[in-house]
């Protein structure tokens, strides 16, 4: 029925995540083995009731560049609960809206490999490449990406910004109910 | 009584004169009238029972309980986010109660164009009194304009703009701002604080996390409500069988096309055009601190660009947006330092967005789960071109504000304009979906209204063409885009539909 439009056009009609968990090349990634850094993490084990603890280790990488503040006292994204939170999140949620996620962060992770033909993984780049990686989703021509990517941000500021740590460098004084401390 | 049927525990099987779907701004409307006047009213509803105790004015906890999909409900292709209320009371315990009646050209070009006769002002008159005796609807005083409001009506009356400051229904307002993650006060006069309990008060039995699956009808008359009971994160719990007289499905613009299509039932127009009032935001940056998440969020009301008596059919107006951090944190361009340095002047900045009386036509269709329908909008050339000059007015008027820069919110790169520059720069950029975040709280039109079944679903007093006693209330039946916010028009057109079915009691409940 969308003939008369371009194939460009066509193709961004498709829903991303529905795109990314199409291709059987795609879902072999979630089979890939986990990096040394993720592995260590998998050890480690992971309070994570959505992501597993290799993905979670990703989750968390993403998050730290997408909120990189520059600030020099800024709290550390790992002594928030700002992963915790979007796996909370993640996990609270029908699995027909959220299934796909895992695939997304494993794709992220992959990333370098996949479309910047880089012998890397996202988690043993350096911080300038990380970020140069995620540009790479933001500014990517095809519309599938950025919207994976605006996806991950948008998770990425549910963590972070829903956590009291992060509001005071940005103005934000807070619900006017209080929290009784536990 | 109000129940959630995941405390109550197994199977539902009830037996009522009425079956209402959603306890929304329509189907609590309904339920209350149709409750009150003795019928015997069952009311589903999927979503979960928070009330004031529960809205912590946190995002990370309020998102997902008061939103659809967790606030991550979007269009098939991503590019537009549909935020609708999932809860009792639905999107009117998050809406931000701006309360105008239905615009007067909007009700003739409904008679007109679309055959809808009685739809007159003389005859919504009686129904539009209700509500807003109901919702208390009442003007907002000067004393409430908040600071953001102050700015923003600076800014027009600079520019020369049209625009008022609206009335809305809250009582008792503590102007926490926090209106938009529930009221934690009750002053906020939402469905859960005003008809859900009238209705409970005259009998009527109201179940939370009841799902409707599928309305059978037998021989062309609705019969019953096959459902789930449904946990918070949709997992099904059990099995609902609601036997009725009649249904009335008040489930949304997005729910309730999906629940006719799975049930075969309303006929080819069903999930059709599909409008949605498409947002976009422009923010300015000021020299001082304004807060604009505290107070009413929403007074100013700039109706410049919206001129429906010359055509019904086109233009947007113009309402001050505050968000807290993590709405605002997605809205702002790019990641990484770049983004903190706007985030960092969050309590400097202002929101003004673009409201469109939308022409484009989407498309609801039922999705791989029940949960998640599929939702297909495209905007036309000439809409997204409204859009683009929305946010050139948009900057003149934060810049007439006081702004010292403003910034349209373009990815991967945005548009800062500083004092000076030309915002038609705008125009150039172009709004293209997918590079710009595009927002909607209203989607409707998708069960529009017709005067037979060729062009829509329902009847000019809601009743479903092929299906005798199955009714539709909510904004699913506008005809076309309202051009105005939904609330009042929507419970007004759902308390016709019940008096309606009230003056049809002795065929419909022989």
């Amino acid at each position: 029925m969308h003939s008369h439009l371009p194939s460009a056009t066509r193709s961004t009609r498709r829903g991303f995540l529905g795109l990314l968990g199409s291709g059987a090349a795609l879902a072999a990634l979630a089979r890939l083995p986990a990096t040394p850094a993720t592995a260590r993490a998998a050890a480690a084990g992971s309070q994570a009731r959505f992501f597993d603890a290799e993905q979670t280790e990703i989750l968390t990488q993403v998050i730290e560049r997408m909120v990189e503040s520059g600030e020099p006292d800024a709290p550390r994204v790992r002594d928030t609960r700002a992963v915790a939170t979007v796996d909370a999140l993640a996990g609270s949620l029908d699995p027909a809206i959220t299934g796909p996620l895992p695939l997304l962060i494993r794709l992220v992770e992959w990333g370098p490999l996949l479309f910047e033909l880089r012998l890397a993984r996202f988690t043993n780049l350096s911080d300038e490449d990380k970020d140069a990686s995620l540009r790479g989703w933001m500014t990517s021509r095809l519309e599938i990406r950025r919207l994976a990517f605006m996806a991950l941000k948008n998770l990425a500021m549910l963590g972070w910004y829903s956590q009291d740590e992060s509001w005071a460098a940005v103005g934000y004084a807070g619900p006017l109910l209080r929290r009784e401390a536990p | 009584m109000i129940a959630s049927l995941l405390e109550r525990g197994g199977d539902l099987v009830e037996r009522a004169d009425v079956c209402v779907i959603g306890s929304g701004g329509g189907g609590a409307v309904a339920a209350a009238e149709l409750a009150a006047a003795g019928l015997d009213v069952v009311v589903l509803e999927q979503g979960h029972h928070w009330t004031a105790k529960d809205f912590s004015q946190r995002e990370d906890e309020m998102l997902p309980r008061l939103f659809e999909e967790g606030g991550m409900r979007a269009t098939k292709d991503g590019t537009v986010t549909i935020l609708q209320g999932r809860n009792v009371g639905g999107s009117t315990v998050h809406n931000l109660c701006y309360a105008l009646r239905t615009p007067d050209p909007i009700l003739r070009m409904w008679r007109r164009q679309h055959g809808l006769e009685s739809l007159t002002r003389d005859a919504l008159n009686p129904s539009f009194a209700r509500v807003e005796k109901h919702l208390r609807v009442k003007p907002i005083r000067d004393d409430e304009v908040n600071a953001l409001n102050r700015i923003i009506r600076h800014g027009a009356r600079q520019m020369g703009y049209s625009g008022f400051v609206t009335k809305h229904n809250r009582e008792g307002c503590v102007q926490s701002g926090y209106c938009i993650l529930g009221c934690s006060y009750d002053a906020k006069q939402s469905m859960l604080v005003t008809y859900v309990p009238r209705a409970s008060q005259a009998g009527a039995r109201i179940y939370a996390n009841a799902r409707a699956d599928r309305i059978e009808a037998e021989g062309g008359r609705a019969r019953r409500v096959l459902g789930s009971v449904v946990d918070l994160d949709g997992a099904v719990r059990g099995s609902i069988e609601v036997s009725a007289r009649a249904i009335v499905l008040a489930a949304g613009a997005v729910a309730s096309p999906d629940l006719l299509q799975r049930s075969g039932l309303g006929g080819s127009r069903v999930g059709r055009h599909l409008h949605v009032h498409p947002s976009v935001m422009a923010a300015g940056f000021f020299d001082d601190e304004i807060h604009a998440y505290r107070g009413i969020p929403q007074s100013y009301y700039i109706d410049e660009f919206i001129d429906l008596d010359a055509d019904p059919q086109r233009g947007y107006v113009l309402m001050p947006i505050a968000a807290f951090p993590v709405l605002t944190a997605t809205q702002m361009p790019g990641f990484g330092r770049e983004h903190f340095h706007w985030m960092k002047q969050y309590a400097r900045m202002a929101g003004l967005l673009v409201l469109l009386h939308d022409r484009s036509e989407g498309r609801v269709r039922p999705g791989h789960s029940l949960s998640r329908p599929e939702i297909e909008y495209r905007l036309n050339a000439d809409d997204a071109q409204q859009l683009a000059q929305g946010l050139v007015h948009c900057a003149h008027v934060l810049f007439a504000g006081g702004a010292r820069r403003v910034v349209i919110p373009f990815s991967p790169e945005p548009l800062v304009l500083e004092r000076g520059d030309d915002p038609r720069e705008i125009l150039r950029r172009g709004v293209r979906q997918g590079e710009i975040p595009i927002a909607s709280t209203h989607p409707q039109s998708t069960c529009r209204m017709a005067a037979d079944a060729t062009a829509g679903v329902v009847n000019e007093w809601g009743e479903v063409f092929d299906t005798a006693g199955l009714f539709v209330a909510d904004m699913s039946v506008f005809p076309t885009s309202l051009g105005a916010p939904p609330q009042i028009t929507t419970a007004a057109l759902a308390d016709r539909t019940a008096h309606h079915i009230l003056e049809r009691r002795a065929e419909l409940f022989a």
